[in-house]
């Protein structure tokens, strides 16, 4: 009987405690991973959404009167434990920030029934930026679609003709974020006249790719773009770097810009660049009030308060924080609903006088979301490392709308599709 | 005195061979029965369904195919995640080649495919045992993910490489996708576990369980009484293999909702093994006790500083988590390395004769 009894204890306590625990304010769960082969890339980034959110409830009582309780669930990148944190959390919260591209495509296509808003600021699946389709979906402020036109933009000089003839390699994880821009890189190729050759690193080698390297040598590409993350950035940069590729034809996705990957290389790596929707500033007013309410008071846990991702962090959760106080502000009350916030990540407007009011000018370029535009589609900057840290090569690039919109209606309507019923927002237009 | 035995007296050969000769075990069935199928789905949440029944029901599934071709047949088999992957991708593809197919219907074929492939991968065994038999297997499992990847084909060419369940309804229900409810996709999964659970006893008691057990226990000996060593290992494969697939199906589409290669990697046939390791090999029951440690505990502590009110990082937590499941395997497996299963035997043992040891 013990062993049932165990059981029936067992089984007791998981349903006598489901029950999340729930604390006063509004309950903006993140899905985190500061444990698992991704940590390195998660912790500042974790971090700068943490502190964001802690400055506001230190400083400013919260936001309008309301303490934000921004509580953690840790994932370490797996769908299992994300999907989990999803269930454990989402009776209370306003919002899901899955913070993977697996958890997202899993998480997806029950926002509809649960109705609960996923805001996954530079990641996801980039068809969301479909507002009509994708109702509860965000991913503000540019898509990886986005990113791989300003890419592809930037390296042919603002002319895209130039690029007939040349040859790009993409260096990708072979999974579903990594498969993102492939999409619009083939439908670019064939309008531009470019070579397009894919090279994807799988999981498992990530920390070991040596095959990839030589199979690029083979290749003698006039450029290298990659959708890299975590442990497969620093070993693609360590491996450029020994291969003697010429570090400024390399070019990665945001999630590729991670300071301490270019550090291990110092001022071989100079010349790499990261195309990014956020720009560190260290000596903003924000910053000031981050360092005098957040670190200096201990409540922290930042290694790097000037790094490209922690201060990711900070804008990713001003983006949620701005959605909350427009939302409170349309509906007249401070404790909102999911529904109520969905309103406010829909009708962002990130200006540069509202910039300069956060304390945060530069800090991430102006845009504004619709109900028919989930993205906002603001632009970024090309970033550039100098041996030392990253720093600004270009002006504000921005995608080339024209080229993306029919791809992202054509895909969202055929993801609607293969999951019909599938319920569209008919308000839209 | 609760597990007394004095009295049950059998006068034939059918009733000392029924499954449950004794009273009380039939007993406890029953009572487990009704608790899954009426008092958990009466009581349980939504998350209690996502994140503990269905997942552990499943999993048990997938260590109980496991457990027929190595704990009975004796094979050593690494291959697990592979072949549950060959079972979701079959059904996807059914289901999205024909859509008008019955899902539970489509869930119940898949398991021909992976059967078949588990045979083909089964022929190696004929001529290997042991460690070179797992390395076959290994084999399958490299091979067979890498196949899910680059045969676009299989994931009807989607750009993310993902394969993604749609609204299944039967008889005006959802059962799969995002808009069915959890309970419906519980009572599935209940049903299939069930009727699977049900034909595994009888099948591992019958005549083939027995040679199955007799080729594990020792080939040669099992070859001179006449077993026919090659129906005897290949039929292992195909009834393991059937069931894993059918698991595998169920994993993506009754619980997942989506899935993308590297979910069948090895870490899944690692812990599908670890759960019949636990668990018991040759049994079936310990494939329940072992998803329960193993998939349903991790769950269970996550909650518990929150429901006592103590607030710990989610990231700590995370790491006494691991801790913590891992120093258990390894109780479990010190006071008892037969797994679970015989642990509870043991139990049982004690109680018949108990409150007078002699």
């Amino acid at each position: 009987m013990k062993t049932f009894t165990k059981l029936a204890l067992a089984s007791a306590l998981s349903l006598g405690l489901a029950a999340p625990a729930f604390a006063e304010g509004l309950f903006a769960p993140n899905l985190t991973y500061r444990t698992g082969p991704f940590a390195s890339t998660g912790i500042p980034l974790m971090d700068g959404q943490k502190d964001y959110m802690t400055l506001l409830n230190e400083r400013d009582g919260g936001i309008g009167g309301v303490m934000i309780n921004f509580e953690e669930c840790e994932t370490g990148y797996s769908t299992e434990k994300g999907v989990e944190c999803y269930e454990r959390t989402k009776a209370d919260a306003i919002v899901t920030q899955p913070w993977s591209t697996g958890i997202t495509l899993q998480v997806l296509p029950k926002t509809n029934t649960d109705m609960i808003p996923i805001l996954a600021p530079g990641y996801g699946f980039s068809p969301m930026a479909n507002g009509k389709v994708f109702q509860w979906a965000f991913n503000p402020p540019v898509s990886y679609w986005d990113g791989a036109s300003m890419i592809m933009q930037y390296l042919s000089g603002g002319d895209m003709g130039s690029l007939s003839g040349k040859k790009v390699v993409l260096l990708h994880l072979d999974h579903p974020f990594g498969k993102e821009p492939i999409p619009v890189l083939e439908a670019m190729a064939e309008a531009y006249g470019f070579e397009l050759k894919l090279v994807p690193v799988g999981l498992k080698e990530m920390q070991n790719q040596s095959a990839q390297w030589l199979q690029i040598r083979r290749e003698r590409p006039d450029y290298v773009v990659m959708w890299g993350w975590g442990a497969m950035n620093a070993s693609a940069i360590a491996e450029a770097v020994k291969t003697k590729f010429p570090m400024e034809n390399f070019v990665g996705v945001w999630w590729a810009g991670h300071d301490a990957d270019l550090k291990q290389v110092g001022a071989d790596g100079k010349g790499y660049k990261s195309i990014s929707w956020s720009m560190p500033q260290p000596d903003s007013p924000l910053m000031a009030d981050v360092k005098k309410y957040v670190i200096d008071a201990g409540k922290s846990t930042v290694e790097d308060p000037n790094s490209v991702f922690y201060q990711r962090g900070l804008v990713i959760s001003m983006f949620l924080a701005e959605a909350i106080s427009v939302a409170q502000a349309e509906f007249g009350v401070a404790e909102i609903n999911a529904e109520q916030l969905r309103w406010g990540l829909e009708n962002l407007n990130i200006t540069d006088e509202r910039l300069a009011e956060l304390g945060m000018t530069g800090m991430v370029p102006p845009f504004s979301t619709s109900c028919s535009n989930h993205t906002g589609h603001s632009g970024a900057w090309m970033l550039e490392w100098d041996g030392e840290k990253f720093v600004k090569a270009s002006d504000l690039l921005m995608p080339d709308a024209e080229f993306i919109a029919p791809l992202e209606e054509a895909n969202s309507l055929e993801y609607a599709e293969a999951n019909a019923p599938w319920p569209m927002n008919e308000a839209c237009n | 005195m609760l597990y007394r035995t004095a009295g049950q007296f059998k006068t034939s050969y059918r009733a000392d061979q029924a499954l449950f000769p004794i009273k009380q075990d039939a007993f406890l069935l029953g009572v487990i029965l009704i608790c899954a199928w009426v008092v958990f789905p009466l009581t349980a949440s939504e998350f209690t369904f996502q994140t503990i029944l269905t997942p552990i029901l499943i999993y048990s599934l997938a260590a109980l195919g496991l457990n027929i071709l190595t704990g009975f047949a004796g094979q050593l088999s690494l291959g697990t995640g592979a072949f549950m992957g060959v079972g979701a991708y079959a059904c996807y593809k059914m289901i999205t080649l024909m859509p008008w197919m019955n899902p539970v219907i489509a869930i119940l074929l898949s398991g021909v495919f992976s059967a078949g492939v588990g045979v083909m991968f089964g022929i190696p065994s004929l001529r290997i045992k042991g460690f070179y038999l797992a390395i076959a297997t290994l084999a399958a499992q490299f091979f067979l993910v890498w196949l899910f990847e680059k045969w676009a084909w299989l994931y009807n060419y989607n750009a993310s490489g993902a394969i993604q369940v749609p609204n299944l309804d039967m008889f005006g229900l959802y059962v799969a996708g995002p808009q069915a409810s959890s309970m419906t996709q519980y009572y599935v999964v209940l049903f299939i576990v069930t009727l699977l659970t049900y034909l595994c006893i009888n099948l591992t008691r019958g005549n083939l369980g027995r040679t199955w057990k007799a080729t594990r226990d020792m080939d040669i000996a099992a070859e001179l009484i006449g077993i026919n060593l090659m129906k005897s290992k290949l039929t292992a494969f195909a009834v393991s293999s059937y069931v894993v697939g059918v698991a595998g199906a169920l994993f993506v589409f009754m619980w997942r909702g989506a899935a993308e290669p590297n979910l069948f990697d090895i870490p899944l046939s690692f812990r599908v093994l670890f759960i019949a390791i636990i668990g018991g090999l040759g049994s079936i029951m310990g494939n329940y006790l072992g998803a329960i440690l193993i998939v349903g505990l991790p769950v269970v502590l996550n909650t518990v500083p929150s429901a006592l009110g103590i607030h710990v990082e989610s990231a700590l937590l995370e790491h006494l988590n691991i801790m913590i499941v891992g120093s258990l395997i390894i109780f479990f497996l010190i006071i008892e390395p037969h797994g679970l299963n015989q642990l509870w035997r043991l139990i049982r043992e004690k109680l018949t004769i108990w409150p007078f040891p002699h």
